[in-house]
C-alpha cells in the first residue's frame, strides 16, 4: 500500500492548554463519575428520609445552619482562585498560577476548618441511626474528595514555585481547576440535602 | 486560538519509511525484562493481559459451574455439602460477572479501539495500566480470601439481611464487597480512557458517522459504566461493608435503614451491567458480519441509534429484578413496559444483521459460526426475557431455574458466543498467526450443542418448580432426568472449551503466518501488520468513508509531520475529526503498578478496620504523585 496523498500536521501546535485537551475531557468524566456517586447519595437520603416520620430521630439535634452557611463564602470564593490559576496556566503566567492556586488553597482550608468546627457540634455519630449514617457518609466522602484535590493543588504549587513546570504541568493546573469547580458545585445540593433537608421536607 | 492552516491531501512527497519505523520503534517499545513487564503502557500489551487474565477467571468460573452440575446430577447427591454449594455458586456468579465478563470486554476494547480509530494508543496509557493492575489485585484478593476460608456464600448480589452483619459472620461477604470496588475502579478507568480516545484521538476524517460500529458500542458501553458503576460501589462498599465494619445503618431496619434500598441501588447498577457486557458483543457481531458478508452493515444509523436507545432504556429496567418484593403496582407496570421496549431496540439490530447477511456474499468462517450461534441462542434468551417482563409470569417463575436458563441464554448467547467469534476473527491480528478454522468450527459445535443441552432443560425444570440455589432435591419431585441431561450438556461444554484452548495454544505456536488483512475486511486495524507494531500506524491514515480499506486505494491519504522521537498522537475534533493539535502521551512507568499496589493493600485491610482506608489514601497518593512528577527535562516542549 503506497498512499499517494498526505496530510502534513507538522505545523499544528505540539500541545494545547484549553478545554480541548484530552486531559480536560478525562477530568470531566472523572467529575461525572463522582457526580453520579453523590447524586445516588442524595437520592438515598430522601428515599430513607421519606420512610420515617420524625427526622432526624428523637434526641438528635439537626445539624446547625450557621457554620455551614458561613463556610459557603470561602468555598465559592475559592473557585475564583482556581479560575485565576487556570487562566494563568493558559498564558504561562507563573505569578498568576501561584496566586490563584494559593488563594484557592487558603480559602479551601478556611472552609475545611469551619467544617471541622461544625462537626464538633454534632450530637450523633454514623452509628447512631440512619440519619447519622447518611449525614456522615455524605460529609466524609465530600471531605475526602476535597482533601485529595487540595493535596493535588498543593503539589502543583510546589512544582510551579520550584519552576519545574512545562506545558504538561500547566495543563495539570488547568484541569485541577475543573475538579475544584465540580467539588464546589456538587457541595451546593449536598448542603441543601444535609442542612435544609430536615427543615424543608415534611413527614409522610 | 488560531492554528496554522492544514493543507488537506497535499501532493505526494518522498519520505523514508524505514527510517521512521526505526525511530518509532525506539520511542514506543515497552521496556523489557522482569521489571520492564510491570512498566508497560502500550494498549496492546495491556489489552492482551486483560483478555488473558479474564480467560483464566473464565476457566475458574467454569470449573465452579462443573462442580455445581456434578452435585445436581442426581437427587440427594452428597458431592458438595449445602454450605460449600452456597460458596461455589456465589463464587461462580461473582467470578463470571465481575472478574470475567466486564474485564474481558474492556480488554478487547483496549486492544481494538485505538487500532480501529487509527491512533497509536489510548488517551491515558498510565491510567490504563493502573486499571489493569487494580483488576488483577481485586481478583487475587477475592481468591486469596476464599482459599484462606473467607469465601462469600450469599449469592452474587449479596442481598441483606442475609449478607448483613447479623446473618453472615466471617469475612467472606466483606471480601466480596471490597472486590467489587477494585473491579469497578478498573472498569471506570477504562471507560474514561475509551470515551476520550473515541472522542478526541480518531484519525482525521473519521467523523461521528464514520466511526466503526464496534467503537460506537464501546463508547455507549463506557458511558453506561460511568453512570452505573458508582451505584454498585455505593451498594457494596458504602452500604454493605460499612454496615458490617463500622455499624452504619443503611440496611438495618431497626434504625431506619432499608434492605430493599440495597436491592434498588444494586440493580440500578446490575441491570445496566448486563448491557455493559452485551453492547461490546453487539459491536463484535457488526464487525464480523460486515467482514464475512463482504458488504457494509445494513442500517448504520439505525444500528447506532438503537444502541444509544438501549443505553438509555437500560437504566429504566432495574425494578424488573424486584417484581417479587411487593412494590407499588403502578411502578411495576412502568418497568414492565420499559423491559419490553428494550426488545424493540435489540430487535432492530438483529434485523439489520439479517439484512446484511441476506444481501451479502457470505463466508462461513469459524467466527461466523459463533455469530449464527449467537443469533439463535440470543433470540431465544430475548424471548424468555420478554416473558419475564410480564409481572404475573415473573411472580410464578421468580428464583426458579427458568430465570437461570433465561440469563444464561442472554449472557452466554449474547456475550460469550460473540466473544468467541471475536477471538477467532481477530486472533490473526493479535498473534500474527492463523487460527485453525476446522478446530474452531468443531469447538463451536461442541459449545453450541453442549450449551443447549445444558440450559434448555432448565426452562422446563424451572416451570416445574425447581428453585435456584438449592443444593439438592428429592427424587420424588421428578427433576432427576432434566438435571442429568443438563449435567451431560455441561460435560460437552467443557469438552468444547478444551478444544478451544488446545486450538488457541497450538495455533499460537504452529499456526500459519497471517498477513495484514487475512479476511479482506474494511477496518483500519487490518491495514497494519499482524501483530501490529507497538506504535500501530507508522503514518496515521486519513479516513474518507465507513469502510476505509474498501475504498479506492488511489484516494488513500496518510498523516505526515508527526514527531517520531516522542510518543506523539494527533488530537482531532469531536464531531468532524479535523486535526486540531498534537499531544504527547506518557511513556512506560512503574508508578501505575505501585499506586495500584498501595491502594490494594489499604483496601485489603479495610475489610478488617476502616482506618485502612487512610493507608489506601496515603499509599495511593504517594503512587499518584510519583506518577505525575515532572521528569527532569521539561518533557513537553514544542
Amino acid at each position: 500500500m503506497s498512499p499517494t496523498r498526505t496530510l502534513d500536521v507538522s505545523g499544528l501546535p505540539a500541545y494545547e492548554i484549553s478545554n480541548r485537551a484530552p486531559l480536560w475531557w478525562g477530568q470531566l468524566f472523572m467529575a461525572l463519575i463522582e457526580g453520579a456517586l453523590f447524586c445516588m447519595l442524595i437520592a438515598m437520603y430522601f428515599y430513607l428520609r421519606l420512610s420515617i416520620d420524625v427526622w432526624p430521630p428523637p434526641g438528635v439535634k439537626p445539624p446547625g445552619l450557621t457554620l455551614p452557611t458561613l463556610a459557603l463564602i470561602p468555598l465559592v470564593l475559592s473557585a475564583g482562585g482556581s479560575y485565576a490559576a487556570s487562566e494563568g496556566a493558559k498564558r504561562d503566567d507563573r505569578r498568576m498560577m501561584l496566586l490563584g492556586m494559593g488563594g484557592n488553597l487558603a480559602l479551601a482550608i478556611v472552609f475545611l476548618v469551619l467544617r471541622f468546627i461544625e462537626w464538633n457540634t454534632f450530637n450523633f455519630t454514623w452509628a447512631a441511626d440512619i440519619h447519622g449514617t447518611l449525614v456522615w457518609s455524605i460529609l466524609f466522602l465530600h471531605t475526602f474528595d476535597v482533601i485529595a484535590d487540595l493535596l493535588m493543588t498543593a503539589i502543583l504549587i510546589g512544582i510551579v514555585a520550584d519552576n519545574k513546570h512545562g506545558p504538561k504541568q500547566r495543563l495539570g493546573v488547568h484541569v485541577d481547576s475543573v475538579l475544584w469547580y465540580f467539588l464546589v458545585l456538587i457541595w451546593l445540593p449536598l448542603y441543601v440535602a444535609v442542612y435544609w433537608g430536615p427543615r424543608l421536607v415534611g413527614s409522610r | 486560538m488560531t492554528h496554522p492552516p492544514v493543507t488537506p491531501a497535499g501532493p505526494a512527497r518522498v519520505w523514508d519509511e524505514q527510517d521512521d519505523r526505526r525511530a518509532l520503534a525506539r520511542t514506543w517499545h515497552d521496556p523489557e525484562g522482569f521489571f520492564g513487564w510491570f512498566r508497560a503502557t502500550t494498549h496492546q500489551a495491556i489489552g492482551r493481559r486483560y483478555v488473558l487474565t479474564a480467560f483464566i477467571f473464565l476457566l475458574i468460573g467454569g470449573v465452579e459451574a462443573m462442580l455445581m452440575r456434578i452435585q445436581l446430577a442426581r437427587p440427594e447427591n452428597h458431592f458438595l455439602g449445602p454450605a460449600r454449594y452456597n460458596q461455589i455458586f456465589t463464587m461462580h456468579g461473582t467470578t463470571m460477572m465481575f472478574l470475567f465478563a466486564v474485564p474481558v470486554m474492556e480488554g478487547m476494547g483496549i486492544y481494538l479501539v485505538p487500532l480501529m480509530l487509527g491512533t497509536r494508543n489510548v488517551a491515558f496509557p498510565r491510567l490504563n495500566a493502573f486499571g489493569y493492575w487494580i483488576y488483577v489485585m481485586g481478583g487475587i484478593f477475592l481468591y486469596a480470601n476464599a482459599f484462606t476460608g473467607a469465601m462469600p456464600d450469599v449469592g452474587w448480589f449479596a442481598y441483606p439481611p442475609l449478607s448483613g452483619p447479623q446473618f453472615s459472620v466471617g469475612k467472606g461477604v466483606d471480601a466480596w464487597a471490597q472486590m467489587i470496588t477494585y473491579t469497578e475502579i478498573s472498569a471506570l478507568c477504562v471507560a474514561v480512557e475509551l470515551i476520550v480516545t473515541i472522542f478526541r484521538l480518531r484519525a482525521p476524517g473519521m467523523s461521528l458517522n464514520r466511526i466503526p460500529l464496534y467503537c460506537w458500542s464501546m463508547l455507549i458501553q463506557s458511558f453506561m459504566v460511568v453512570f452505573a458503576m458508582p451505584a454498585v460501589m455505593i451498594a457494596s462498599t458504602v452500604m454493605l461493608l460499612n454496615d458490617r465494619t463500622i455499624a452504619t445503618h443503611f440496611v438495618n431496619p431497626a434504625e431506619g435503614g432499608d434492605p430493599l434500598l440495597f436491592q434498588h441501588v444494586f440493580w440500578f447498577f446490575g441491570h445496566p451491567e448486563v448491557y455493559i457486557i452485551f453492547l461490546p458483543a453487539l459491536g463484535f457481531v457488526s464487525a464480523i458480519v460486515q467482514a464475512n458478508s463482504r458488504r457494509q452493515v445494513f442500517g448504520y444509523s439505525a444500528m447506532v441509534l438503537s444502541q444509544v436507545a438501549t443505553g438509555f432504556i437500560a437504566f429504566g429496567l432495574w425494578v424488573h429484578h424486584m417484581f417479587a418484593t411487593g412494590l407499588p403496582q403502578i411502578g411495576e407496570a412502568y418497568f414492565t413496559a420499559a423491559s419490553m421496549m428494550i426488545a424493540v431496540t435489540t430487535g432492530i439490530q438483529i434485523f439489520c444483521w439479517l439484512a446484511t447477511l441476506w444481501t451479502g456474499r457470505l463466508r462461513m468462517t469459524a467466527a461466523m459460526h459463533f455469530i449464527f450461534g449467537f443469533l439463535f441462542i440470543f433470540v431465544l434468551g430475548g424471548l424468555t426475557g420478554v416473558m419475564l417482563a410480564s409481572i404475573p409470569l415473573d411472580l410464578q417463575s421468580h428464583d426458579t431455574y427458568f430465570v437461570v436458563a433465561h440469563f444464561h441464554y442472554v449472557l452466554i448467547g449474547g456475550a460469550l458466543f460473540p466473544l468467541f467469534g471475536a477471538f477467532h476473527h481477530w486472533f490473526p491480528k493479535i498473534t500474527g498467526r492463523r487460527i485453525d478454522e476446522g478446530l474452531g468450527k468443531f469447538s463451536f459445535w461442541l459449545l453450541f450443542i453442549g450449551f443447549n443441552v445444558t440450559f434448555f432443560p432448565m426452562h422446563i425444570l424451572g416451570l416445574n418448580g425447581m428453585t435456584r440455589r438449592i443444593y439438592t432435591y428429592p427424587a420424588s419431585l421428578g427433576w432427576a432426568s432434566g438435571n442429568m441431561i443438563a449435567t451431560i450438556g455441561a460435560g460437552i461444554i467443557a469438552l468444547g472449551g478444551l478444544v478451544f484452548i488446545v486450538n488457541a495454544i497450538s495455533s499460537m505456536r504452529r499456526g500459519a503466518g497471517a498477513d495484514a488483512n487475512p479476511w479482506d475486511a474494511a477496518g483500519l486495524e487490518w491495514s497494519v501488520a499482524s501483530p501490529p507494531p507497538p506504535w500501530n500506524f507508522t503514518y496515521q491514515p486519513v479516513v474518507s468513508s465507513r469502510v476505509p480499506l474498501w475504498t479506492d486505494p488511489a484516494l488513500r491519504t496518510v498523516v505526515t509531520g508527526m514527531r517520531t522521537d516522542r510518543r506523539e498522537v494527533l488530537v482531532t475534533g469531536v464531531t468532524e475529526a479535523e486535526p486540531q493539535f498534537r499531544t504527547v502521551l506518557p511513556g512506560a512507568s512503574l508508578w501505575p503498578f505501585l499506586a495500584a499496589a498501595g491502594i490494594s493493600i489499604g483496601f485489603a485491610g479495610s475489610i478488617f478496620a476502616f482506618s485502612w482506608y487512610y493507608v489506601a489514601a496515603f499509599l495511593g497518593a504517594l503512587g499518584i504523585i510519583g506518577w505525575f512528577w515532572p521528569s527532569p527535562p521539561k518533557d513537553v516542549e514544542p
